[in-house]
């Protein structure tokens, strides 16, 4: 019989794995680094991941690290520090120690929502504490079952996912940061098991039942065969969805349309094709840029780049050239605060001050495309009329020489700044693809800033205005060869969804997890139905109101 | 010395996204600026220019605050920081 440990289910599923423990500081360690120093160095490592997630339109998770940023450079925490390291403690502890006795108090107030933020003074502290002494956090080198006391965000967001299997916490709760990630990752999750450390320092193996919220040590045959009954029934219980999602993106009446992935990370790109994608319609590169200190060179852009073609097996992969800029700053490449960054240098405007960026990106690119005997789709962002796509051709002809083993790449622009709408007829005939960035097309037609809360109802890409825009974009495309994608959120909308594929868009882009939605959607309708739907909506007054047109079946 | 006591309306009260523009705006000012939750215990000040002690007053929506400042700019610092909390802090609030 082998024992058991009893905890509350976070997230469903099972797994069984050999343990790995994670230790916020190593024991022993001393530090090397002063406090200050440390401290700035973990401001900017949360910046960049706050940058990374922020990009892959994880917003509630870059919050997080936002708010960690901010407690790093917190005034009280130093002179906490300070004044705990006047017996001769080191400063690694004494910042633990420090953010240990915050979060203390954040959760003896009783409101649980501070008590949450609690993890991330830890989180930070212990960020600081690593970095004063020189450690890393470790790295999973097998299939694991992670166990710790608390698995902050930051650690989180940096184990390879593919061998993070399951996680067991000796704290947390349903509503932690872990348990909340480890149910969006579908990573079975149990948290509040007691002993559970103890138990897995001499464990073989874990097997963490998330439904029923316990974990079993070292199981015996016995709890093995109850265990793959359960993960059987579960199984069944999860196949309608993922049939859904390899489905055919298509009317009910067989309109074809390409059902394509964006993605943030080269390391997603098999996930997004097992997912059901078609083709990867945005490869945000930017992931290349953030979170380090010195720019990445072409031989470790191309590395990656590589990995994501030999992912596709074939299908095509839009790079998109990195969107980089005021609104997601990199701290080796400067650029002067700007009042409006939305408005101010970004993308491919960066080329004048950093004449080496794009260049160095499209030699990697092609690189890749060489290397993995594939061809690559490669689209420049920020593209506002024609002489900006003559420098975008120019630099690709200039990398093409420099690389001439590369097959011949397709050449797309990006849609998002209306006077590329408004030009679409001009930009069509000379570009493979153009791709509607329907979140900046939105924002930037009706005047609406993004990052403004106050707006937040202004920013509805349903609006009849960014309708006729596409259509527009999709008649000046249509005498041409050009084809027509959208990338943006509005894709991810069953609703947005329907009303593109009315407007004769050709290819959807969006997260996997929303094709099985869209694909119901769209599968329910036909085309007739869908073009003239659109039709209609682009004679509303808003947003609010093409919304319940079409959820009212009209 | 200056001081002004305000209304939190905003949805989270002064947690997350909140406290934390509350606090980079009182990092701009040189006077040193308490902050105490009246709702909860007016005893207790923490610096508006930490984003940990503004956290730990725990104000709820509906909660009053004092903000209290001292030094060459006191003046205008409490009154941008009462604006600030009166105007949402950046977030949409609803009712007046």
């Amino acid at each position: 019989m082998s024992a058991e440990l009893r905890g509350t289910p976070a997230a469903p599923g099972v797994a069984i794995a050999a343990p790995w423990v994670y230790d916020a500081v190593p024991a022993g360690a001393t530090s090397r680094l002063p406090l200050p120093e440390a401290a700035a160095l973990a401001a900017d490592e949360v910046v960049g991941i706050a940058t990374r997630l922020r990009d892959q339109g994880r917003e509630a998770e870059a919050e997080i690290f936002d708010a960690q940023s901010l407690m790093a450079r917190d005034p009280a925490l130093h002179d906490a520090t300070v004044a705990l390291m006047a017996d001769g403690t080191d400063a690694a502890i004494a910042v633990v120690q420090a953010g240990e006795a915050v979060a203390v108090s954040f959760e003896e107030i009783g409101d649980e929502v501070l008590a949450a933020r609690g993890a991330d003074v830890r989180d930070i502290t212990a960020r600081i504490a690593r970095i004063m002494t020189g450690a890393f956090v470790p790295r999973l080198e097998r299939r694991s079952v992670v166990v710790a006391a608390d698995l902050p965000p930051s650690v989180t967001v940096e184990l390879d996912r593919a061998l993070l299997v399951g996680i067991a916490l000796e704290g947390g709760s349903r509503t932690s940061h872990a348990a909340i990630l480890a149910r969006s990752l579908g990573i079975p999750a149990v948290v509040g098991v007691v002993g559970v450390r103890e138990a897995a320092a001499t464990a073989v193996e874990l097997a963490v039942d998330g439904d029923a919220g316990v974990v079993h040590v070292d199981p015996d045959a016995e709890t093995l065969a109850h265990l793959a009954v359960i993960t059987e029934v579960a199984q069944a219980r999860a196949g309608h969805d993922t049939e859904l999602a390899s489905a055919d993106l298509a009317t009910s009446d067989g309109h074809r349309v390409t059902c394509a992935a964006n993605i943030g990370d080269p390391a997603d790109a098999a996930a997004a094709f097992a997912a059901g994608a078609e083709a990867i319609g945005l490869f945000r590169t930017e992931f290349a840029f953030a979170g380090r200190t010195t720019a990445p060179d072409e031989a470790v852009q191309a590395a990656a780049y590589t990995e994501v073609l030999r992912a596709s097996a074939g299908a095509e992969v839009v790079f998109r050239l990195a969107d980089i800029g005021g609104d997601k700053p990199i701290s080796y490449l400067p650029i002067e605060p700007e009042a409006n960054p939305f408005l101010g240098v970004r993308a491919i405007r960066l080329h004048d001050r950093h004449p080496e960026l794009l260049p160095m990106q499209l030699r990697a690119i092609l690189r890749a495309s060489a290397d993995a005997g594939r061809r690559a789709s490669i689209m420049a962002a920020m593209v506002a009329d024609e002489s900006d796509l003559d420098l975008v051709l120019r630099l690709i002809a200039d990398a093409r020489a420099a690389v001439p083993a590369a097959p011949v790449p397709r050449i797309g622009v990006m849609i998002e700044v209306p006077s590329a709408v408004l030009l679409a007829d001009r930009l069509a005939p000379r570009v493979d693809f153009m791709s509607i960035g329907t979140n900046d097309l939105t924002q930037y037609l009706l005047a609406a800033d993004r990052s403004n809360a106050a707006l937040a109802a202004r920013q509805d890409p349903l609006h009849p205005a960014v309708l006729r825009a596409v259509s527009r974009v999709v008649e000046a495309a249509a005498p041409t060869n050009c084809g027509v994608a959208v990338c943006g959120e509005m894709a991810a909308d069953p609703v947005g969804a329907l009303l593109l594929i009315g407007l004769g868009v050709d290819e959807l882009s969006m997260e996997p997890r929303s094709f099985g939605a869209v694909k119901g959607a769209v599968g329910a309708r036909t085309l007739p139905d869908l073009v003239a739907l659109a039709v209609r909506a682009q004679l509303m007054p808003s947003g609010a109101d093409v919304r319940r047109a079409v959820e009212l079946g009209a | 010395m200056a001081e002004a006591e305000v209304e939190v309306r905003n949805p989270s009260g002064l947690h997350a996204r909140p406290a934390a523009t509350f606090v980079r705006a009182s990092a701009g000012f040189a006077a040193e600026v308490l902050v105490a939750n009246l709702t909860r215990d007016a005893s207790r000040t923490a610096s508006a220019k930490s984003v940990l002690g503004v956290m730990g007053l725990a104000v709820a929506r509906g909660d009053r605050i004092r903000i209290a400042a001292e030094g060459t700019d006191a003046d205008e610092a409490v009154e941008r920081l009462a604006e600030l909390v009166r105007s949402g802090l950046g977030e949409a609030i609803d009712g007046a």
